[in-house]
């Protein structure tokens, strides 16, 4: 076992050094002809090993060691961007490399986290709004047959309704702040979640449903105790899709129509400005901040939703 | 061979050499906004067979919302664009070797319009108010302006609060913005369209403010001016171009007609265009059409290096212009 991971260990120093290494050669003076050759093939001998190391790792137990092998491989991808953007000599405007990008982000830090905090408000006030909408609407046409048959086919014109058409309307009805943002995040995440609701509600079991009349229990007891509760994996799946739709829609209501700040505002406008570094600084800084939100309602159901079968594996 | 088989051949031959003497040099326009007539001597030198004159088969690419024309230059997709000088001095800064090689609008056009009732009445009374203007390259004038009245564009009692407006003019009608900007040639017209009165509107033209900068220009990169071939088809361009807007300014009519016609969305109206051919005829030169004025693109460069926090170019620039193409075009 201790050999297991020595021998791991030893050969991602190898794989350090060497990455630092080639890196090294290609920012020094350019190589040329040959030599640019013999870079090419220890890059590709590079990542044969990174092949190997990567194997090694996975088979690591353990909290810690587990995470071991996704974040080497994480590295290991920034690491061939940066080298591949140097070593070809990528221009800047068309793909920049991970280290401009992480210095756009600290550099530009003073404007990007004013622009991510806009973009939050409206993209919390949208969801809520528009997951608390779409749960209500859910809860009625279940109850009420009428709502179902007539709202449903309206509920599916809204979730078909595309960004780049309702954005500039709400901005007009909502004007330029985080209102308008939040309005659009709200129709957009909508649908996703009164369809899930609705069919978490149905797919529960006949059985069960049949004991519940047993026990004489009404329409609220039934909803509260047996299929509210067995729809929660239905609902928690609505929730994961909606937390990022709504960033990318609020981020795109963005363009048309804002004040000075904010995620959208500032890719629109910085890449007008052929500053690609800081285009993708905000785009690291709402993937990440999207992945963290997903994050989050995944622990979230996890905790709320451990009897389900999805979970025993 | 028999005799008979080359005979066969020879009107394929003729065709080949017909087709090698009327083959035309390619050449791709990028349009700064949509098919209108602020971009009407094109049009016109394309219609009135000026560019075919000159053995060019000339590409109107019609720009739009969030076309940049030096970003489409930049990725391959034009060989000379119609851009304003700010926006091509600040991405020649950030290492797009853009170059000025014909200054077709010699005053500038942009202008901020406000509503009386916000209650601004000159420069002075910014402070606190809300302004819209556009961006995709065009902001820079009216940052340079801003930055020379000391305004902070961050909002604030001291500062302006600045909207990104979209290509409309919702925002003043519906009071969402104390001023918002407009050219002269087009957004004006449409608040006088959408009901608006003259007497209820203040007007602030960027010529007037002494901070106007250098609009419509004719720019490629440097790398096509180094090649023989592409400066002579360059020049051959400007040439039937400034013929084109020659014609365009003095036969308006015309001009819109053609504009109307070449306008493949269809939302164009006759009325709106020929508002826009006049006002467009002011502000391009008369004389030496095409021309770069030196002084006014020092006055240019000048405007845009003053801002004190946020300039928009922090090095003078060096060979961003040349009069080479537009001398080879008056031969």
């Amino acid at each position: 076992m201790i050999r297991r991971h020595v021998i791991a260990a030893l050969s991602l120093l190898v794989l350090v050094a060497l990455a630092a290494g080639l890196l090294g050669r290609v920012q020094g003076d350019q190589p040329h002809g040959t030599d640019a050759a013999g870079v090419w093939i220890v890059l590709a001998g590079w990542v044969v090993l990174l092949w190997f190391v990567l194997g090694r790792l996975a088979q690591l137990q353990g909290r810690v060691l587990s995470l071991l092998a996704p974040a080497v491989f994480g590295l290991a991808m920034l690491y061939l961007w940066e080298i591949l953007v140097v070593g070809w000599d990528v221009p800047r405007v068309l793909l920049p490399a991970p280290r401009a990008v992480g210095e756009a982000l600290s550099v530009r830090w003073n404007v990007l986290w004013p622009d991510f905090k806009q973009t939050a408000i409206s993209v919390v006030a949208g969801y809520c709004a528009g997951c608390g909408a779409g749960f209500g609407v859910a809860l009625l046409a279940d109850r009420y047959r009428l709502i179902q048959r007539g709202l449903l086919p309206l509920a599916g014109l809204a979730g078909a309704v595309p960004i780049v058409g309702i954005a500039p309307i709400m901005v007009m009805w909502f004007g330029f702040d985080w209102e308008s943002k939040a309005a659009v995040a709200a129709i957009v995440t909508f649908f996703p979640m009164l369809v899930n609701t609705l069919a978490g509600l149905s797919a529960v079991d006949a059985m069960h449903r049949d004991l519940m009349r047993t026990y004489g229990a009404g329409h609220a007891a039934t909803l509260l105790k047996l299929r509210l509760p067995s729809a929660l994996p239905f609902v928690f799946n609505a929730l994961k899709i909606n937390s990022t739709l709504a960033l990318i829609s609020a981020i795109v209501a963005e363009f048309f129509g804002s004040p000075i700040y904010g995620l959208g505002f500032r890719i629109s406008a910085e890449v007008a400005r052929m500053n690609v570094d800081v285009v993708w600084a905000a785009i690291a800084l709402a993937a990440l901040a999207g992945s963290l939100f997903y994050g989050l309602i995944a622990l979230v159901e996890r905790v709320m939703t451990f009897w389900h079968a999805s979970y025993r594996a | 061979m028999t005799i008979k088989k080359m005979a066969k051949l020879l009107p394929l031959l003729a065709m080949a050499m017909a087709a090698g003497a009327h083959a035309q040099d390619k050449l791709t326009l990028q349009l700064k906004w949509v098919t209108q007539a602020q971009f009407a001597g094109y049009y016109v030198a394309k219609d009135k067979g000026y560019y075919k004159d000159v053995g060019l088969d000339v590409t109107i690419k019609a720009g739009g919302p969030d076309i940049n024309p030096s970003q489409v230059i930049a990725g391959g997709g034009a060989d000379v664009v119609v851009d304003w000088m700010p926006s091509a001095l600040a991405t020649r800064e950030k290492g797009v070797p853009l170059v000025n090689i014909a200054q077709v609008f010699q005053r500038s056009g942009m202008q901020l319009t406000c509503r009386n009732d916000s209650g601004i009445k000159s420069p002075a009374d910014f402070k606190g108010k809300t302004l819209g203007v556009w961006f995709s390259g065009n902001e820079y004038p009216f940052l340079s302006w801003m930055d020379k009245l000391g305004l902070k564009t961050t909002g604030g009692a001291d500062g302006v609060k600045v909207l990104k407006q979209g290509f409309n003019v919702d925002p003043l009608l519906q009071k969402q913005a104390d001023c918002i900007s407009t050219m002269t040639y087009n957004e004006y017209w449409q608040l006088i369209d959408a009901g608006m009165k003259p007497e209820q509107l203040t007007v602030f033209k960027y010529e007037d403010q002494g901070v106007a900068t250098l609009e419509d220009g004719l720019y490629t990169l440097e790398k096509n001016l180094s090649d023989p071939k592409m400066s002579e088809k360059l020049a051959r361009f400007v040439k039937a171009s400034m013929k084109g807007w020659d014609d365009a300014v003095k036969n308006q009519a015309d001009a819109v007609k053609i504009v109307l016609k070449n306008d493949a969305s269809g939302a164009q109206t006759a009325k709106h265009q020929t508002r826009m051919m006049g006002e467009i005829a002011k502000l391009v030169g008369t004389g030496k059409t095409g021309q770069l004025d030196m002084k006014a693109y020092q006055r240019t460069v000048d405007t845009l290096m003053k801002g004190k926090s946020d300039p928009v170019i922090t090095k003078m620039p060096s060979g961003a212009t040349t009069d080479k193409i537009w001398l080879a075009a008056q031969k």
